[in-house]
């Protein structure tokens, strides 16, 4: 046999191997070094990233809500910079760029230093054309087009864009966001965030600085992006205009209207509101000051606040009043003489001269505090809280918008905890009866109470998205099914209930009985909710119109404007006559009438200070 | 016990060498200059460490008792096995299960498990009455269990690795070459079988050497008959193929088909080392690290670097360093005379050596990327210990001449 040493083998298989290493070597660095260094000098081969364009939200009726724009951003590649004092001086006069801004940019990035940085968004045209002869001198900065985003009306839903940020990039960046991305920020911006954002491209750069292709690579492989989903909401933008110029100048306060067939919202209005588009930009401080003030334009008080809601809250007392058979139709309370005395306090009526003996239609008609304070005494606290939060009020709705409140009902624990062993349950559940006392509701909440009531007791969850287009067609209940209820009533309380909201808006004494509109049936309920954040109340009118066309439910709230009657009624009544199609052309902001700047008032006790209605939790910032 | 007369101190220098140029390398690959600044990662520093803390287990080796050396190795690879066990029910890094963190510190144990079982195989193989073919069966089932684990992590770069070795350590166990060149015949057939004319001529080759081995015809005639069958086989399988499947084999054999994944790196390696020219940019000056378009440059693609800053001269010299280490190493595997030892060098050699031309092969774009760091000079604590361990324990058998025999 011819025996080799296997010694012999080793030594001949790691000669040629390092031989055909050296020559490999010799080839790439020696022969064609000339070749490679030009490409490296040019530093063209490279992975561009293409950006997806964001889908764009439209009304309806295929109006546009949001729209993506044209946009000139200045983008800077760190490992060019040669001579950063002067790249600092042309960045801070052209861009009012800090130095040491920069040179903290240029560390974060200091091991990307190949890719681009966002520098400046949204520069304007002129500005770009009187800057780009300069730029020459600074081959590490380049102009590129990009969209930004334009919101076509002030509004709380859409919410906005901006740059990620290092938490979220830390976050998300597995998910293929780049350091320059925008990411939904607040609102639908970032609730529907993954269908909007569409998915990024990637192209590979591989041509000469004169152009011609280098052909390193076999096939170019490019991947081109796919656009996010357009998203239509349920917004209808005549309705949501309408709306937003009958709400009363200065004033704060919500408005929600809620088909109540399907759930949808048809128009959001909080107010002072505020103009997305300022976030498109940099913030000066002086708009900053603005968006920060006391009015707190920012806070969207359809789902982002909670407030007592007084009277409104009191079909939910009623009907659970009906439903545990403490009363029917017809049971005939305490006599209403202006208050009701319950053990050592005296709670008063709202009416001075009170209702006298009422059953429950009439006490929800004429809004009488009595009826339901002696309901009040028969009902457990615990059982009230449960019922409440089953018709779908304290809880959260799952509306299609991020950060929504729950809003609060207290229960027995509570209490316990926050006041001790010793308190007076029977005062608490008194005034829980007419929504006062610690319970807080958002005004959607109230709205889709109500939109129920209309819909034979079948609460559907209000949601803004009707649909998505672009290139996938998905309903709402694809992206997310919508969440349907029976509320815990049978159909006589049912009626009941809407006998005694239809009383209030139709019969004689009904204290929205001036809110008329002509071809439909109103159903409501006024609302003058004491709070601790003013003396006058808040102003809530919440209804439901019964017509031919698709039915529509209104939520009017307004914060220490007065009575509900006689402040929010009118404007729900405006809303309600131009779905009827009673008026066609929007003329201005109702003016209050001042004789209806205090009516209606629900006077409370306010005897004992530490339980002063609503003061804990805070109405306006988080007990969630 | 370190004893000076036997101890091999040109192994050493060179060992040390190596690490000491892996150093300077990582250290510019961690770096980046923009302008005038200069910023480091900290995987210099903690190189450094590694290193301080090899040299230390290495003599801490020496010093260690033969016996007790002997008897650790089977209980320690028993171990292994179950950490490579463990180590699938990880959190996915990447996309494999590949390693066990411990306070910033990543553990990967199929580094580990590749001298375990190179020690395991040559102890079971070395046993004088085996004949060739329990030789090779025993050592194939020692092999096959790490490495079913590790396919299964996945990661099968790391698992070529384990056969050379053991093709190395049956060459060092005196089985004949003709076993091996059987052995390895219907893998070459596979890779080559999309090419007619280099089929014929590797059959041809094939039948030629075999006729040099004197086997019997019918010997030969059966090893050309499967070699051709698998050849044969070939396309029918392919075409059974998905089409995914497909470009995902075909963009293993030539990675430019796919610019936006591994091609991409290996294209940028290549144009940072070309660039490099014949004398290179000088030491931090790569301008293709610095604007970073290598993502893995202080690990897998550090010798890019080094081409890049240094160039020809200074991509040969490091080359030659290796060679002349490995060289040595030949040399040793023939002072070597315990034949179990003799059999482990030779599997040590081969796994250093095939990871050395593996991984510089990939970085000038002539061997698909793998994820195989380059031994000494990639940054890396796990593979920084193991592969100066595995040249520890030959400098232990070195000094150990003598005792046994």
């Amino acid at each position: 046999m011819n025996k080799i040493s296997p010694i012999l083998v080793f030594r001949i298989v790691l000669a040629l191997l390092f031989l055909l290493l050296s020559a490999a070597l010799f080839r790439l660095q020696v022969m064609n070094g000339t070749y490679y260094k030009q490409i490296a000098e040019s530093n063209f081969v490279r992975i561009r990233r293409i950006t997806a364009t964001r889908g764009e939200i439209y009304d309806h009726k295929y109006r546009p809500i949001v729209t993506n724009v044209a946009s000139h951003n200045l983008y800077l590649i760190s490992g060019k910079v040669n001579n950063l004092p002067a790249l600092a001086d042309f960045l801070k006069l052209n861009f009012g760029l800090e130095r040491a801004d920069l040179e903290q940019m240029i560390r974060q990035n200091r091991f990307r230093t190949y890719e681009e940085i966002l520098i400046s968004d949204n520069i304007p045209y002129e500005e770009v054309l009187a800057l780009s002869e300069q730029m020459n001198y600074y081959p590490e900065l380049a102009f590129r087009v990009g969209t930004t985003r334009n919101y076509q009306y002030p509004n709380h839903f859409t919410g906005y864009v901006g740059r990620i940020n290092e938490k979220e990039y830390a976050r998300y960046h597995d998910e293929d966001y780049s350091i320059n991305a925008h990411i939904g920020k607040t609102g639908l911006e970032y609730f529907y965030e993954v269908l909007l954002r569409g998915k990024d491209g990637r192209e590979i750069v591989q041509v000469d600085s004169r152009g011609r292709s280098l052909n390193l690579f076999r096939n170019d492989g490019s991947i081109t992006p796919v656009n996010g989903l357009g998203l239509v909401l349920t917004i209808d933008n005549d309705l949501q205009e309408f709306v937003n110029q009958s709400f009363p100048a200065n004033m704060r306060g919500a408005v929600v209207v809620m088909d109540v067939k399907t759930g949808g919202i048809l128009s959001y209005i909080s107010k002072p509101g505020y103009d997305p588009n300022v976030f498109m930009q940099q913030i000066s401080p002086e708009i900053w000051s603005e968006l920060n003030n006391s009015a707190k334009p920012m806070l969207d008080r359809v789902i982002h606040a909670a407030y007592p809601p007084g009277s409104v809250f009191k079909p939910i007392t009623g009907s659970l009043g009906l439903e545990r058979k403490l009363i029917d139709r017809f049971t005939i309370l305490s006599n209403c003489a202006g208050g009701m005395q319950v053990g050592n306090r005296f709670f008063k009526c709202w009416n001075h001269a009170g209702h006298g003996r009422t059953n429950l239609i009439e006490a929800l008609k004429g809004s009488c505090d009595v009826f339901f304070y002696d309901l009040s005494l028969k009902l457990s606290l615990d059982d009230f809280h449960d019922y409440a939060q089953q018709n779908m009020v304290c809880v959260k709705t799952g509306i299609d918008l991020p950060n929504e409140r729950r809003g609060f009902f207290p229960t027995t624990d509570w209490y316990r905890k926050t006041l001790g062993k010793k308190f007076a349950i029977i005062g608490r559940k008194v005034n829980l009866s007419i929504g006062q006392g610690e319970v807080l509701t958002t005004p959607l909440q109230i709205c889709a109470y109500f939109s129920a009531l209309a819909n034979d007791g079948m609460w559907i969850q209000p949601h803004l998205l009707e649909s998505t287009v672009g290139i996938n067609r998905l309903t709402r209940d694809q992206v997310h099914p919508i969440t349907k209820k029976r509320l815990p009533m049978s159909a006589s309380t049912l009626k009941a209930i809407q006998d005694g909201l239809y009383a209030v808006c139709n019969l004689p004494g009904g204290t929205g009985a001036h809110v008329k509109v002509a071809g439909a049936t109103i159903y409501g309920k006024t609302g003058s909710a004491e709070n601790a954040m003013g003396r006058t109340t808040h102003a809530w009118f919440s209804a439901y119109m019964v017509t031919q066309k698709p039915d529509i439910a209104v939520t009017v709230f307004l914060e220490n404007a007065g009575g509900g009657g006689g402040v929010a009624g009118p404007i729900a009544g405006r809303i309600l006559n131009y779905y009827a199609g009673n008026i066609d052309k929007i003329t201005r902001p109702v003016p209050i009438p001042p004789q209806f700047m205090s009516s209606d008032n629900t006077d409370t006790e306010v005897e004992n200070p530490d339980a002063n209605p609503a003061e804990k939790p805070t109405p306006e910032v988080g007990n969630d | 016990m370190i004893n000076r007369k036997k101890f091999d101190f040109t192994l050493a220098a060179l060992l040390l060498l190596l690490i000491l140029l892996g150093c300077i390398a990582i250290f510019s690959a961690s770096s980046s200059k923009i302008g005038d600044n200069i910023t480091s990662m900290n995987t210099w520093w903690k190189q450094i460490v590694f290193a301080i803390f090899v040299i230390g287990i290495i003599v801490g080796l020496l010093r260690l008792p033969m016996p007790i050396f002997d008897l650790a190795i089977l209980p320690l690879y028993i171990l292994n096995l179950l950490a490579l066990v463990i180590v699938l029910f990880t959190p996915a890094v990447n996309g494999s299960h590949r390693w066990f963190a411990f306070g910033g510190i990543n553990l990967q144990p199929s580094e580990t498990a590749k001298l375990l079982t190179i020690l395991m195989v040559s102890r079971i193989i070395a046993k004088e009455h085996l004949t060739e073919f329990k030789q090779i069966l025993y050592g194939f089932g020692i092999v096959i269990m790490p490495v079913l684990l590790i396919v299964i992590e996945p990661d099968f770069g790391t698992t070529m690795v384990y056969w050379i070795a053991l093709l190395a350590m049956l060459l060092a166990a005196d089985v004949p070459l003709f076993y091996v060149l059987l052995i390895i015949s219907p893998v070459v057939s596979i890779v080559l079988s999309m090419y007619w004319l280099a089929v014929i001529i590797w059959i041809l080759i094939l039948i030629f050497l075999l006729i040099r081995f004197r086997l019997s015809w019918v010997a030969i005639t059966i090893a050309s008959i499967v070699n051709i069958f698998t050849v044969l086989i070939m396309p029918v399988f392919w075409n059974g193929l998905k089409d995914y499947q497909q470009n995902r084999i075909l963009t293993f054999i030539d990675p430019t088909r796919d610019p936006l994944g591994a091609g991409y790196q290996i294209i940028q390696a290549k144009i940072a080392i070309g660039s490099g020219a014949t004398i290179g940019k000088g030491w931090m000056e790569g301008t293709q690290k610095n604007m970073n378009f290598l993502p893995e440059h202080h690990t897998d693609f550090i010798f890019s670097v080094v081409g890049e800053e240094f160039g020809f001269i200074g991509s040969m010299f490091l080359l030659l360093v290796f060679f002349a280490f490995f060289w040595r190493l030949t040399v040793v595997i023939g002072e070597l005379k315990v034949r179990d030892r003799k059999i482990a060098a030779a599997g040590i050699f081969a796994y250093l050596m095939f990871q050395t031309f593996i991984n510089v092969g990939m970085n000038i774009g002539m061997v698909p990327a793998t994820g195989i760091p380059l031994p000494f000079i990639s940054y890396g604590g796990s593979n920084l210990v193991i592969n100066s361990l595995a040249v520890g324990v030959i400098l232990k058998y070195l000094n150990e001449r003598g005792f046994m025999k």
